[in-house]
């Protein structure tokens, strides 16, 4: 009898957590599932009653975004951009982390605090004189331009990341290949990379994420509508299609899908991914 | 970098092993695995911030017309650019309230995990979806949330019998920034609640198990022993939410574009501004503008973490 009333008494303490934690789920939440019904609804029905529930379901929405506008283009640029960008800084960055941490050599500190000092750089520090230099080298409004950018950007954070880790393999590992004969390149391949795996995930996802979503430098280095990437097109699709709020809302919901989908699955890796700069 | 990764480093300058020393390597070797993040770092992030300090001492107008100005550029910036000054205090007011928010807000929802919440292990991973969009997305959302005549801010106040408090967000100078706001600390609580989690969970189970066997209240738990332990986390988040909250820049760029009467407008906004909307057509006082922030971030960094670990060291 008593257990029960002090448990009744406990669960009742519980429940302005209980209230305060359902109210933030539909603060956080709530934005994108109104997005989501309104993407299924023409602008018309959303102007009656903008919270409505969709009915009849308009599928076809999605089809007429993708078909009518260049949101296919949008999406293919920014798959691209990010995929060579990703890559690149992948391979650059762990062969200079393995270098770092692997090799004693004279001024070995003064890379390290050459490379690690970009994680400080503000990019509006970057843009302008990037501006000027891709118009010298006439990159320019090019995804290659693009893509040298974000790789130059992304190496300070891959090399922290990976350096990190990389630091704490054991030496062991690395005299036993060394006495089994392997070459600098064989260890950095078969030894550092399969070990070094997670935190070289750890960095694709992250480096991922923010490519995907980056602005500021494709809003300065790209002009031509047939560049842009999917942040740009979505902010011009918004722009020309200001009235037509239904049509946004399926252009919205194509760019989170993709994010949501890959979250559902790697929720963990993704997570960990954007918190590794932060959690130590 | 963790502890145990300095202790192996230790033991290995311990352990000389000169006949087969695999921290060796020739030239060649450190040149093919360097060169490639130096060249590409230093033409495109070293060359860049280089070339702009230069561009800030000087106008640098179209057809390569570039002009000595001295310090002309700090003057007029300081002494007469009174849109500069108003940047500035939006970005400070932004910065320390959106800090502030952002760290204890995470802290809070953190702590409402850390106590069991129902459902805990899902929510963890729905507050944090926010994280992961782009500021693209999200301000087009809270551009729609703030809409004077079917936005969800104004239908929320309508529902609870405030009708009164409706008004245009984003329209009037007075609600903008902190509208704008709203949204940037929206986007980031999710991101501050993770880091948190971590250091939570990684607190050591006997001491707070010690507090609650003394009969400790939650909030002399959370005041006396919880804060205390997550100082390094609370510091490191403080430092690294006031560098994102100093340029920020998208967000604003995308709701607002530093309007209504320059009420939104920050450092950030006003460079690119500056440099590629107005028709002054010069590249200088941009840069000008960009060196100046960037060294004040620097001071206040280098502020921040003394005045912090200060206290750390006082105390123990």
């Amino acid at each position: 009898m008593a257990t029960q009333m002090r448990l009744g008494f406990a669960q009742l303490r519980r429940l302005p957590l209980v209230l305060f934690v359902v109210l933030y789920s539909v603060v956080s939440g709530g934005p994108f599932l109104w997005v989501a019904t309104m993407s299924l609804r023409t602008t018309a029905e959303i102007f009656k009653n903008p919270y409505g529930v969709p009915s009849p379901v308009h599928w076809e929405k999605f089809a007429d975004a993708w078909t009518k506008s260049n949101y296919s283009t949008y999406f293919w640029n920014s798959a691209t951009v990010v995929v060579v960008a990703v890559a690149l800084v992948t391979v650059i960055g762990s062969m200079a982390a393995h270098c770092l941490a692997r090799y004693r050599f004279r001024g070995n500190r003064f890379v390290r605090f050459l490379i690690l000092s970009g994680l400080v750089l503000p990019p509006q520090l970057l843009i302008l004189a990037l501006f000027q230099i891709l118009l010298d080298l006439d990159l320019y409004n090019t995804l290659t331009g693009l893509v040298i950018v974000y790789v130059a950007t992304h190496i300070a954070m891959t090399v922290y990341i990976l350096e990190g880790f990389f630091a704490q393999i054991p030496q062991d590992l690395f005299d036993a290949a060394r006495m089994d004969g392997y070459s600098d390149f064989e260890i950095f391949w078969r030894v550092t990379m399969p070990i070094g795996a997670p935190a070289i995930f750890t960095t694709v996802t992250l480096n991922f994420i923010i490519l995907w979503n980056e602005f500021l430098f494709a809003v300065v280095l790209l002009t031509d509508d047939a560049k842009r990437t999917l942040p740009l097109g979505i902010m011009h699709f918004t722009g020309s299609h200001q009235l037509d709020v239904g049509m946004v809302a399926t252009g919205l919901m194509i760019a989170i899908l993709p994010i949501i989908l890959i979250y559902a699955f790697f929720s963990e890796a993704m997570i960990k991914g954007m918190t590794a700069g932060a959690v130590r | 970098m963790s502890i145990s990764g300095r202790l192996s480093r230790f033991a290995r300058r311990n352990s000389a092993r000169p006949e087969i020393d695999a921290r060796r390597a020739g030239i060649g070797i450190l040149v093919v695995f360097l060169a490639p993040a130096l060249l590409i770092y230093a033409g495109f992030t070293i060359y860049p911030v280089l070339r702009t300090f230069y561009n800030a001492f000087h106008a640098i107008k179209p057809h390569g017309v570039v002009e000595f100005v001295g310090l002309g550029n700090f003057t007029a910036l300081l002494l007469a650019d009174s849109i500069f000054w108003k940047a500035v205090s939006n970005t400070a007011i932004f910065t320390i309230v959106a800090t502030i928010v952002d760290v204890f807000g995470g802290l809070l929802l953190a702590l409402c995990l850390f106590a069991r919440a129902p459902l805990a292990p899902l929510l963890r991973v729905v507050w944090f979806t926010p994280v992961l969009m782009s500021y693209v997305v999200v301000g087009i959302v809270w551009v729609w949330i703030y809409d004077y005549d079917w936005g969800l801010a104004n239908a929320v106040l309508h529902w609870l019998g405030l009708g009164a408090y409706e008004q245009s967000w984003l329209g009037h100078p007075s609600t903008a920034l902190s509208s704008v706001l709203v949204a940037h600390v929206w986007k980031w609580l999710g991101f501050n609640m993770i880091v948190f989690l971590a250091a939570l969970h990684a607190l050591p189970a006997e001491v707070l198990g010690a507090a609650e066997l003394d009969n400790c209240g939650w909030l002399a738990k959370l005041v006396y022993i919880i804060i205390p332990m997550l100082r390094a986390t609370i510091v490191n988040l403080l430092v690294l939410s006031f560098i994102g909250k100093m340029m920020v820049f998208d967000l604003i760029w995308i709701m607002t574009g530093g309007g209504p009467l320059w009420s939104t407008e920050t450092v950030s906004t006003y460079v690119y501004k500056r440099a590629f909307e107005w028709n002054t057509f010069d590249l200088g006082y941009p840069s000008a503008i960009a060196v100046l922030w960037f060294i004040i971030i620097l001071a206040f960094i280098a502020i921040m973490t003394r005045l912090l670990r200060q206290r750390d060291r006082l105390e123990f």
